[in-house]
C-alpha cells in the first residue's frame, strides 16, 4: 500500500519536521524509553531519518493538561516524507501516557544526505532519563513517595480512595 | 465589582507604559525599533518561552505592535510562535483573575 508521493515534493527529497510530545509527569524512565522506541520504529520504518532526540525534563505546564500540572517534554527533529507524521501522531494519540503532542514542518525539499544527524546510541538513553525536579527531590526526602517502577501503576493511589463519605 | 476594577487597573497600566515609551511627554520622540530587526541573531522560536514572555502581558495576552514596536513581519512570527507555545503549555493561554 504505497502512498502517493505529493507533487509538491521533488523526488528523492524529504521534509524536515520537529515533534514535541508531553508525557505524564509520573512516567518512569522505562515508559519513556518504550514510547521513544515506538516513535523511532515508526519514523525509521517508514524511511525517515532522525536528526535529534532530546528530553527537556519535567517542566511545569502553564495550564492544566489532562488533569496534570507538570509534564515530561520530549523533542524530536527528523527528516521524513508525507505520511510519516500522520502515522506518528496516530500512534501518539492512542498512548495514554502522552497528554499533548505537536508537529511543526521546518523545511521542505531537503536532501536527506546533506543533513548531519546528531544521533548516536547514547542519545536514546539520554532521552529516556528524566532529570528529577525539585519537587521530586523534596518528596523522596519527606514521606517516601511510591516509586513508580511499573509503568502500569502510574495512577495516583490516593485518587482511588472513596470520596464524599463525610455524612 | 472588584473584578471590573482589576481589569481597569490592568488597562491603565498598559496605557501608562505605552505613553512612557512613546514619548508622550514631549521631547522624547524616539522611534521604536523592532527588536528582531535590530539584533538579527535573536530568532523567534516557540521553544523559547522566556523570550516570548516579553511579548505577552501579565495576563497572557499578546502585546500589540504599537506598544512593543515590532515590525509587521516579526509581529507575525511572534504571534505564530506564541500560539505554538500556548499549544504546548509553555505559555499560558490566559491568566485569569480570582
Amino acid at each position: 500500500m504505497a502512498r502517493l508521493q505529493s507533487l509538491r515534493d521533488a523526488p528523492g527529497t524529504s521534509r524536515e519536521y520537529e515533534t514535541v510530545y508531553i508525557l505524564r509527569p509520573n512516567t518512569a524512565n522505562d515508559g519513556v524509553a518504550e514510547i521513544n522506541t515506538k516513535v523511532k520504529g515508526i519514523i525509521e520504518g517508514m524511511g525517515g531519518k532522525i536528526l535529534k532526540v532530546d528530553n527537556w525534563g519535567k517542566r511545569r505546564l502553564a495550564y492544566e493538561v489532562a488533569k496534570e500540572r507538570k509534564g515530561i517534554y520530549l523533542y524530536w527533529r527528523y527528516l521524513a516524507t508525507a505520511g510519516v507524521v500522520e502515522e506518528t501522531e496516530r500512534n501518539l494519540r492512542m498512548l495514554d501516557l502522552v497528554i499533548r503532542f505537536m508537529t511543526v514542518r521546518l523545511d521542505e525539499s531537503v536532501n536527506p544526505e546533506a543533513r548531519p544527524t546528531e544521533i548516536d546510541d547514547a542519545s536514546y538513553e539520554r532521552a529516556a532519563t528524566t532529570a528529577a525536579d525539585e519537587e521530586d527531590l523534596f518528596l523522596s526526602r519527606g514521606d517516601a513517595a511510591p516509586a513508580g517502577d511499573d509503568d502500569d501503576e502510574y495512577e495516583n493511589p490516593v485518587a482511588e480512595a472513596p470520596i464524599g463519605q463525610e455524612n | 465589582m472588584s473584578r471590573i476594577e482589576d481589569d481597569l487597573d490592568d488597562k491603565g497600566d498598559d496605557r501608562r507604559g505605552g505613553k512612557g515609551r512613546g514619548g508622550g511627554g514631549g521631547g522624547m520622540n524616539r522611534r521604536k525599533v523592532c527588536r528582531f530587526c535590530a539584533e538579527t541573531t535573536t530568532l523567534i522560536d516557540y521553544k523559547n518561552p522566556q523570550l516570548l514572555r516579553s511579548f505577552v502581558t501579565d495576563r497572557g495576552k499578546m502585546v500589540p505592535r504599537r506598544i512593543s514596536g515590532s515590525c509587521a513581519k516579526h509581529q507575525r512570527a511572534i504571534s505564530t510562535a506564541v500560539r505554538r507555545a500556548r499549544m504546548l503549555a509553555l505559555l499560558p493561554i490566559t491568566v485569569g483573575g480570582e
